[in-house]
Parts: structure tokens; sequence; C-alpha cells
């Protein structure tokens, strides 16, 4: 497992290294590895597929354009995140709709493991968007990237014990998102 | 209704742009390249900035005259403050020595009454004593 984490690392260190010779394959191969995290903080943050995607790109040209700045495959993980989230923080200030409004888009089904509700975790995805722009990027950082507070709080820029209070703030506002969500269906169905 | 930390993991499970996504940012890359607008620089920006004040001559005089024009404008109004306040402290440490002097006088003028009413109260028991003996010599 070590062994093929640090064969990852290798592998990485020399695309980025190709990639600032201005070897554009080095450079895809960079975009493969990292476009996942990338297009999905975008996603979960917009919550709209088209704007994620043209985000995403936007970021990786940044990164084309700035890859002279990258030390290590860590730090460029790092950097993507940190341009991404400015970057969303950005773009949903460009929407200024309403976000109400954002929860009348359907976003993308999810595909449910066996043991979960497939509504659940679909309404989670709404309630989400309900969230305000720091806290939704905090929930995405801790629970999409699996970040500690330490880690957010260096990618957000922000105090620890914020990242802290964020996060707690934002799963009882997930709940009582949800909560009023479940009752709304209720309500529409008796 | 509950939901577990699985869940929300669950929920925002990493996803995937697409087929072709590479293929599409690697098109836009080749597009700003061929535009000149992305390329991996490693010129400082400060080295252009340099470059472009050497070649006008008469914008850095100017810059350089508005900069000592502002330095001396701002000299000139911090020397007036520095006095100003220099007056300020000065005339308030004169206006307290001015309290002072005045309530020492006043302290001075109770004194001296305090010391007359005393003086006057002495003086009336010195003359009630001496009245008796005058009227007793007069009936002699």
């Amino acid at each position: 497992m070590e062994q093929t984490a640090a064969f990852e690392d290798d592998r990485l260190k020399q695309a980025l290294t190709l990639s600032l010779n201005g070897d554009a394959e080095a450079f895809a191969d960079l975009v493969r590895e990292h476009q996942g995290m990338v297009f999905s903080i975008a996603y979960h943050y917009l919550q709209d597929r088209s704007l994620a995607e043209d985000l995403a790109q936007e970021v990786f040209l940044e990164l084309f354009q700035s890859i002279e700045r990258i030390q290590s495959p860590a730090h460029l993980t790092y950097w993507l995140r940190k341009v991404t989230a400015n970057r969303c923080i950005d773009q949903g200030r460009k929407k200024s709709r309403h976000r109400e409004m954002a929860l009348e888009e359907a976003p993308e089904p999810v595909t449910a493991s066996a043991h979960t509700d497939p509504m659940l975790l679909d309404k989670l995805q709404q309630s989400l968007a309900t969230l305000p722009e720091k806290q939704r990027l905090v929930v995405i950082m801790r629970f999409q990237e699996g970040l500690g507070p330490a880690e957010i709080a260096e990618v957000l820029e922000m105090p620890v014990n914020t990242v802290k209070s964020t996060l707690h703030r934002s799963l009882a506002d997930l709940r009582k998102g949800l909560t009023r969500k479940i009752r709304e269906v209720r309500y529409a169905f008796f | 209704m509950h939901f577990s930390e699985d869940d929300l993991r669950e929920a925002l499970k990493r996803k995937d742009p697409g087929e072709g996504f590479t293929q599409r940012v690697m098109a836009r890359v080749n597009q700003a390249k061929a535009e000149g607008t992305a390329q991996p620089t490693t010129k400082k920006p400060n080295g252009k900035l340099l470059a472009w004040w050497m070649l006008r001559p008469a914008w850095t005089i100017a810059v350089v005259a508005v900069l000592l024009l502002a330095f001396g404008i701002g000299g000139y109004q911090y020397s007036e403050y520095r006095h100003a306040v220099e007056n300020r402290i000065a005339r308030e440490k004169q206006q307290q020595l001015q309290r002072e002097a005045e309530r020492a006088r006043d302290q001075a003028i109770l004194a001296l009454e305090i010391a007359r009413a005393k003086m006057n109260h002495v003086l009336q028991h010195a003359q009630l004593q001496a009245e008796p003996n005058k009227i007793r010599r007069e009936r002699l």
C-alpha cells in the first residue's frame, strides 16, 4: 500500500517536472489525476453540472499558467483545492440567484450504495445548497475531501476554531433543513 | 430526520466530470497558448513593470516629482501638526498653573478672613472684661 503511494507520488512529481518544461501529455496526466476532485468541489458547491465543468476548466487553465509556482504533488492538491474554493465563492456570487431557485434545479441523481437511502442523499444535497457559502465549502472539504479542521482552515484561510464551529453549525442547519423538507413532502402527500 | 456522517460522505462522493474532460481542458490550454494568454511564464511581473518605467523617462520623472511633492506636503503638514500639538500642551500647562495660583490666592484670602474673625472675637472679649473696671472707676 505504502509502496503504491510512493510510486504514485513519484509519478506525479515526474509529471509536474515535465509539465514545467512544457510537456502537454504530462500536464494532461495531472489534469486526469485531479479532475474528479476539482469538478466535485465545484459541482457540490454550485449544484450545476455545466457551471462546475466550466469552473474546473478555468482552474486547470490557471494551473497551467501558474505551474512554476507548484513545488510538490501535495502542494498541487492544496493549490487546486484553494483556487477551486475561491473560484466557487466568486462564481456563486456572480450567479446572484436566490438559493431557493438553486433548489429547484434538479441535481444529478445520486447513485447510492445498497445501504443508503437515495431520497435522503438527494435531500442532503439539496439542503447543502441552502447553506451559506463558507459553511457549504467547509462541509464539502470535510466530507468530500476528508480534510481535518486544521487543513480546512489552511485551504479556506480561516481560524481552526471557526472551522470547528462552522462545521458544527452546518450539520445542525443541515439536520434542520432536512427535517423541514421531509415535513414539506409529508404535507404534499397527505 | 437523522443522517449519519457516512450519509453525508455518500452524498458528497467525488463525481466524474465525464468523458473527454481532459481533452476539453487541453483544448482550452492550447487555444489560450495560441492566443498568447496562457504561457507558463518564469519571468516575474516586477521585471516587466521595471522595464516599462525604464522605457518611459517622462513618466518616471513625473512620478518622482509627484512623490517628492507628496512627501513635501506631507512633511509640512506633519510639522504643522506637531507645532499645533506643542502649542496646545503649553497652553494647557499655563492654564493649569493659573488655576493653581488662583486656588492658592483664594486659600490665602480665606485664611486672612478666619484670622480677622478670630482677632475680632478676642478684641470683643477684651473689651467686655475692661468695661466693669471702667464703670467702677467712674463711680469712685
